[in-house]
């Protein structure tokens, strides 16, 4: 195989590597601070792309045409959309069961994502069928032999990038992140430091859920559709990345996130009689990695008093 | 009722003379060398102890201070890093906790840890595991056999909690999550003892109750003990009114180590013991 | 079972009036076609459990029924056979009656791993789907007597089930939920891309075929015709019934008992020398057998087997007919089924909003009232037993 199939299997690998990671950091963030598996992510995310095609169709409406402006808002339209919706959720659903065995919490989100997923099918217009999303960024592109480098691509890399770093430098230089850390580590004592508890953890899950409709975006501009079921195989996929990388760990959300589409290009190009298995492979690897590693590769710190 | 509390007392007779007849019973139990390490924490310090057949040995030291551990490395749960314990005659260290109730040892736990949907019946059959066939054909197509074992085991069940408090046996298939803390604690213990094991360990069977219902508690205990021949006790307790009362030797621990070993007496009198406790250094 | 006659027939009345009542409501349910008449129904059935539950009634009933399982059994039966002759040409609600026993009968499997053992299974539907699959293959490929062919899938499911034992052993909590997960979508992708199965159009699966009995023609007694749906009901209602008595029996019985000590606190089981690894395996293949074989039956009496059937989507309705009927209670899965399948077939205005419907109502459920419709009672090893 040529160098620049190759190079175009690694960009790809790296794209939905970034969507995944970004995916997984929500998990982790929120079973960080609550202890708890927010099924309902996926959903949020399919939730955050269909915000921002919304927006889009009302700026196309309203005569706003310039595409820095449209892609600008629409960014910061779902993502502050997204951001309000999983505080709501964590208000009203996730920190009133969440004295609760953890399973219901797994299964009530799981309710919810459902209950969302069908939402969107039954009332965004036409929701039933695929949606166009438009290219909101530069397609210019640079051909090399067989390797066709775009610039909205570079750019949704870069903003990827950007945005974990964000996220990375959030938690562990600002005050706001030293109240999620000490939420995450040890609630009691968290809360007699004076750290609002429940305030600390409606922002942690405003965060996550921003995160999730910046990557729900990314999708949507990676493959020009969105549909209403994209969401439930980016969460399982991003749930498996962050359980992988070891829960409650944000290197290994992101580890997990890379790895996940690593396997799956990797199915992909190894595979290539046979390159429709990759989903199969890579959820194959994911069973058998916790076969081995059962808390994750990163492991989590589990002491059951007895 | 007080009547009844004071035959039963009289009954366990005076510890100074059994004291003195269970210094010449066998070793049941001892742990040699016995240490366990989490991380950089020694819970457990090259820990050395002894027990006789049909002792009460009570394990007091201050929190943390590796009392609980010790429970959990003879019952299996956490793997030694180094020692031995023997238990009958046989090497027990690093036993699975399966193995290790089946050799005889049963214990309850600090936090009550009961199956609280289950009824006072079902949860003392989880104690009886040992002795009850366990076999897919007896247990899902022989019902008649199955009937006859569920009713011998349902008696001997009602015969043990009737020891501990008597109406409670006429109430057997109630669950147990609406029961009070001292019926949970008296179930636990009968969880415990129906497989009849040699050596019983609690964990701070006081937790959460009143004097007046430990003292009641602790009745109850030395009255099972004085029907079960040879059962020796390992009691973890914070509540010295209950070591005193029933334990014949004591073992302090500090840090993981042995500080002191004595009965109640010579150990309340020891300075380093003081010390552990009242924190001087 | 046989202890209790002291009670008089007296206060079985009740119960039994009851019983007539709700197999003539079912009848009527399934029988109205008219939107207004099903809310109708719909609206006099809930207000008739309130009140009945109000006054007491429905709890000694409940209580004259339990305490003579045996008469509960038979009209159970009694009225399942009275529902199927009614309907007996109505081809739609014939099926309709199938798929509840079906569902019952894979929730039954459901209830062995997550109920009673607490295993996590978010892959039901795709163990169903294998039953389906086997049945498809060996019925259009091998001369296998039908009866094998539901026995092989059942098989075949707690066999390929027998994959994901290490994993779903070694995991708890989440992590556990991520291996069954996992398998779903990797299962309903493999479906879909693979071409000896019939890829996305799946694959078509002959109907049953016993001692020469082709169950695929409508049944002419003299003047009397049946549909050819009653064949499999009869079929399935045996299986149910063999399926049902067994879970009871495991249920009240010291293996009950060990998977209830196992998903309520392992390490306290352990002490007590529970081997955690026999009964989570025995309850996870268990479950997967009951499973496969009401797949392979549902395959059969559909004709087609094909990967829509069998998304994570399905999965999750399984799970939430034993979280809705009440985790761990049999009875709840036939209540729960009836609801989940029956309402959305019979009210057309909200069978497209059906699973947001089921997915609000178990959210509700979770939050309001986490054990369920019929909450779980305490276990009777035999039910109206004293002691002496």
């Amino acid at each position: 195989m040529d160098i620049g199939f190759l190079a175009q299997y690694l960009m790809n690998g790296l794209m939905l590597g970034m969507i995944y990671a970004l995916v997984a950091v929500g998990f982790t963030l929120f079973f960080g601070v609550l202890d708890v598996i927010k099924f309902s992510h996926g959903d949020v995310l399919t939730v955050g792309a269909f915000a921002g095609l919304a927006t889009f169709l009302g700026l196309e409406a309203a005569g706003i045409s310039h595409p820095a402006i449209q892609i600008l808002i629409v960014v910061i339209v779902s993502i502050v959309l997204i951001a309000a919706l999983g505080a709501v959720i964590a208000r009203t659903i996730v920190l009133p069961i969440r004295s609760a065995p953890p399973l219901n919490t797994l299964l009530i989100t799981l309710m919810l994502g459902t209950v969302l997923r069908e939402a969107v099918r039954l009332f965004y217009p036409q929701g039933a069928n695929p949606q166009p999303f438009p290219a909101l960024l530069p397609t210019n592109s640079l051909t090399l032999g067989n390797f066709n480098l775009r610039l909205d691509n570079v750019i949704m890399l870069v903003a990827g990038v950007a945005v974990i770093v964000g996220t990375q430098l959030l938690l562990n230089r600002t005050k706001l992140g030293l109240a999620i850390r000490a939420v995450a580590q040890d609630e009691e004592t968290a809360r007699t430091m004076g750290v609002n508890f429940t305030l600390i953890v409606l922002i942690t899950f405003a965060l996550g859920s921003g995160l999730a409709a910046f990557a729900g975006l990314m999708n949507g501009l990676y493959y020009n559709e969105i549909n209403f079921g994209m969401g439930l195989l980016l969460g399982a996929i991003g749930f498996s990345s962050a359980i992988v990388g070891g829960l409650g760990n944000i290197y290994g959300a992101i580890l997990g996130g890379f790895l996940f589409a690593g396997l799956q290009t990797i199915g992909a190009v190894a595979l290539p009689f046979a390159s429709a298995y990759k989903d199969v492979f890579a959820f194959g690897v994911i069973i058998a990695i916790m076969a081995w590693r059962p808390t994750g590769l990163i492991q989590e710190k589990i002491s059951e008093r007895v | 009722m007080n009547a009844a509390r004071k035959t039963k007392r009289a009954r366990a007779g005076s510890p100074a003379a059994a004291r003195k007849k269970k210094a010449e019973a066998a070793v049941m139990m001892s742990a040699e060398k016995l240490t366990k390490r989490f991380g950089g924490v020694v819970a457990l310090d090259s820990l050395e102890l002894e027990l006789r057949q049909g002792e009460i040995l009570g394990l007091i030291g201050p929190n943390g201070s590796g009392k609980t551990t010790f429970f959990n490395v003879v019952t299996g749960i956490y793997p030694a890093n180094d020692g031995h314990v023997r238990f009958d005659g046989a090497d027990i260290t690093n036993a699975s906790p399966q193995s290790v109730y089946h050799a005889g040892i049963a214990r309850t736990f600090q936090r009550s840890r009961l199956s609280l949907p289950l009824s006072i019946f079902d949860n003392i059959m989880i104690g009886n595991h040992a002795r009850l066939n366990q076999g897919l054909w007896f247990n899902l197509i022989s019902r008649a056999a199955f009937k006859q074992e569920f009713e011998e085991s349902f008696e001997t069940a009602r015969e043990l909690v009737h020891i501990f408090d008597a109406p409670l046996a006429d109430r057997m298939f109630d669950p147990v999550a609406g029961l009070p803390m001292i019926d949970r604690r008296r179930i636990e213990i009968c969880r415990a003892l129906i497989s009849q094991p040699k050596l019983l360990l609690l964990d701070e069977p006081s937790a959460g109750m009143t004097h007046e219902e430990t003292a009641q508690l602790m009745d109850d205990i030395l009255e099972v003990r004085g029907r079960m021949e040879g059962l020796s006790i390992i009691i973890v307790e914070h509540e010295m009114g209950v070591i005193e009362r029933i334990t014949e030797r004591c073992v302090v621990l500090n840090f993981g180590r042995k500080i002191a070993e004595g009965t109640f007496k010579q150990i309340s009198n020891d300075r380093e013991v003081q010390e552990a406790y009242l924190g001087i250094e | 079972m046989n202890s209790g006659e002291k009670q008089t027939p007296a206060t079985l009345w009740p119960a039994l009036a009851g019983t007539a009542l709700t197999i003539v409501y079912v009848i009527l349910l399934l029988k109205v076609e008219s939107q207004t008449e099903v809310i109708g129904l719909l609206v006099v059935g809930a207000l008739a459990i309130l009140a009945t539950s109000w006054s007491g009634h429905l709890a000694r009933a409940g209580q004259a029924l339990t305490h003579h399982e045996s008469i509960l059994h038979l009209l159970v039966i009694f009225g399942a056979l009275v529902i199927i002759g009614f309907f007996r040409e109505d081809h739609f609600t014939l099926l309709l009656l199938t798929t509840v026993m079906l569902y019952v009968l894979a929730t039954l499997g459901l209830n062995l791993q997550f109920g009673y053992a607490g295993v996590l299974n978010f892959a039901g539907a795709s163990f169903f789907g294998i039953g389906g699959y086997t049945a498809a293959v060996l019925g259009a490929h091998t001369p296998v007597p039908d009866l094998l062919i539901i026995l092989a899938g059942g098989v075949m499911a707690a066999l390929i089930g027998s994959i994901l034992l290490l994993p779903v052993l070694r995991t708890r909590g989440h992590y556990a939920a991520v291996v069954t997960i996992a398998f779903a979508l990797l299962f309903k992708v493999f479906l879909e891309v693979n071409d000896i199965l019939g890829g996305p159009q799946g694959l078509q699966v002959p109907g049953m075929e016993m001692f020469g009995w082709k169950f695929n023609n409508n049944i002419e007694i003299g003047a009397l015709e049946l549909s050819f749906y009653v064949n499999y009901l009869i079929v399935i209602l045996l299986v149910l019934i063999a399926a049902f008595a067994l879970v009871r029996r495991l249920e009240r019985s010291w293996v009950g008992l060990n998977l209830d000590a196992l998903r309520l606190d392992e390490t306290a089981a352990t002490c007590f020398g529970l081997n955690i690894v026999r009964w989570k395996v025995t309850a996870f293949l268990l479950g997967n057998f009951l499973i496969g074989i009401a797949g392979a039956l549902s395959g059969m009496v559909i004709g087609f087997v094909a990967p829509t059937s069998f998304t994570f989507a399905d999965s999750l309705i399984l799970v939430s007919i034993v979280l809705l009927g009440g985790i761990g209670n049999v009875w709840g899965l036939v209540l729960a089924t009836a609801i989940v399948v029956i309402i959305p077939e019979k009210l057309q205005a909200i069978q497209e909003y059906r699973f947001l419907l089921y997915a609000a109502m178990v959210m509700l459920m979770l939050l309001f009232r986490p054990e369920g419709l019929l909450p779980r009672p305490v276990r009777h090893y035999f039910p109206g037993w004293r002691p002496k």
